[in-house]
């Protein structure tokens, strides 16, 4: 269900957006499920076509959606490949955690702190 | 609003599985309206049945006394386009009902997927109704081969009646399948969606094109065309029975098919 609340801090795109994206990660719309056309959920949700149309894109641009010519706009694998090669790469890591004979609460600590490292601003020269 | 509308609304709510849901005042309009229009249809329908049938009593007649009927094809072309109007009308008499409590709600909810035809009508009933137009046809034009004035004129007529309804049909399907979501709450939502199935089913009901060549073809008294015509009408009664009956031994209710609806069929 997507639901737009009109008096929301959020723009309706960005509403529109995120609740598409978090249903494509939680896997609740499936890899390949055909999106509604940004006409149809224009009409459905009262909203302008371009509106609709700016979230589609920020989505295909995210890699969530793909766009097949006049067939619509499909749920994209990538979003699933991506999520396969983290699980990949945890299962590595995991293994030569064990290997070396890091204890788990140890190895959550340095995973924790790889992605706080990832995730953080890179400092300005 | 109507305290009687809400009663109908309630009820309709429990006939459908939503125990735990009260009737608004945004489903008993939308109820309200589709009954009205649904007898709307109905007389509709009965208003062609019968101008088919005068029209061709009225050529058989005409052609009686000058060889030839004259006006009576005309005129049903007419009849039919008048059927396709009146049911476009009833569908936007839908619509504008819609799309006055659409301006009223506080926000709007969708679904997050493309509901097409296969989704509301379901694959079955889809194959048995265009099974059924293609039979229609099909019996017409063998009709047309039998070399009798009066049975090839009936022929023409049942051709052209048919195609009346299968327009009239595509026009209320389009509607059913591009007529926009009014919903507040997963409740409404979901009452829209089994309204959407309900309204798909009745569109695509072959009724009216079974009793058509009563009308018609029947009266001509061709014999092996009129044990054809009511075994194809048994035959498809049947598989619209079993259908029918398929999809209640699936034991879903309807509310249960709408929550699944994100990449389900919820035809019932």
């Amino acid at each position: 269900m997507i639901v737009i609340e009109p008096g929301s801090p959020l723009p309706p795109y960005e509403q529109l957006r995120a609740q598409l994206a978090r249903q494509i990660q939680t896997r609740t719309l499936a890899v390949g499920t055909r999106l509604p056309t940004i006409r149809r959920l224009a009409a459905d949700l009262g909203l302008a076509a371009n509106t609709v149309a700016r979230a589609y894109r920020e989505l295909e641009e995210a890699g969530l959606i793909e766009t097949r010519g006049a067939a619509g706009s499909f749920v994209s694998a990538a979003g699933e490949q991506a999520r396969e090669r983290a699980q990949r790469a945890a299962a590595e890591y995991a293994a030569v955690v064990a290997s070396v004979g890091i204890d788990t609460s140890e190895a959550i600590r340095i995973i924790r702190a790889a992605l706080t490292n990832a995730v953080a601003p890179s400092p300005s020269p | 609003m109507k305290t009687s509308n809400l009663d109908q609304a309630g009820t309709w709510l429990r006939r459908h599985g939503f125990t735990d849901a009260s009737p608004t005042p945004l489903l008993a309009a939308r109820l309200a309206v589709r009954r009205r229009t649904q007898l709307g249809a109905q007389a509709t329908v009965a208003a062609t049945i019968l101008a088919v049938a005068l029209t061709y009593k009225h050529s058989q007649r005409e052609a009686a006394a000058h060889g030839f009927g004259l006006y009576g094809l005309p005129v049903l072309m007419l009849v039919m386009v008048g059927l396709v109007a009146v049911r476009y009308a009833l569908d936007w008499w839908v619509r504008r009902t819609d799309r006055q409590w659409e301006q009223t709600l506080p926000r709007r909810v969708t679904y997050p997927v493309r509901l097409g035809w296969r989704s509301l009508l379901g694959l079955p009933r889809a194959a048995i109704t265009a099974t059924a137009f293609l039979g229609a046809v099909a019996l017409a034009m063998y009709a047309l081969s039998i070399p009798d004035g009066t049975a090839r004129y009936a022929a023409v007529v049942l051709l052209i009646a048919v195609c009346g309804v299968a327009v009239g049909m595509v026009v209320q399907l389009r509607h059913v399948l591009t007529r926009p979501v009014v919903a507040d709450d997963e409740l409404s939502l979901d009452a829209d969606l089994v309204m959407r199935v309900e309204d798909a089913k009745d569109a695509a009901s072959p009724a009216l094109l079974w009793i058509m060549p009563i009308s018609s073809v029947i009266h001509s008294n061709i014999g092996w065309w009129n044990y054809a015509w009511s075994v194809f009408v048994a035959l498809s009664l049947i598989a619209f029975a079993v259908v029918s009956f398929a999809t209640v031994c699936r034991g879903t209710t309807a509310r249960s098919a709408a929550r699944q609806a994100t990449g389900v069929t919820v035809s019932r």
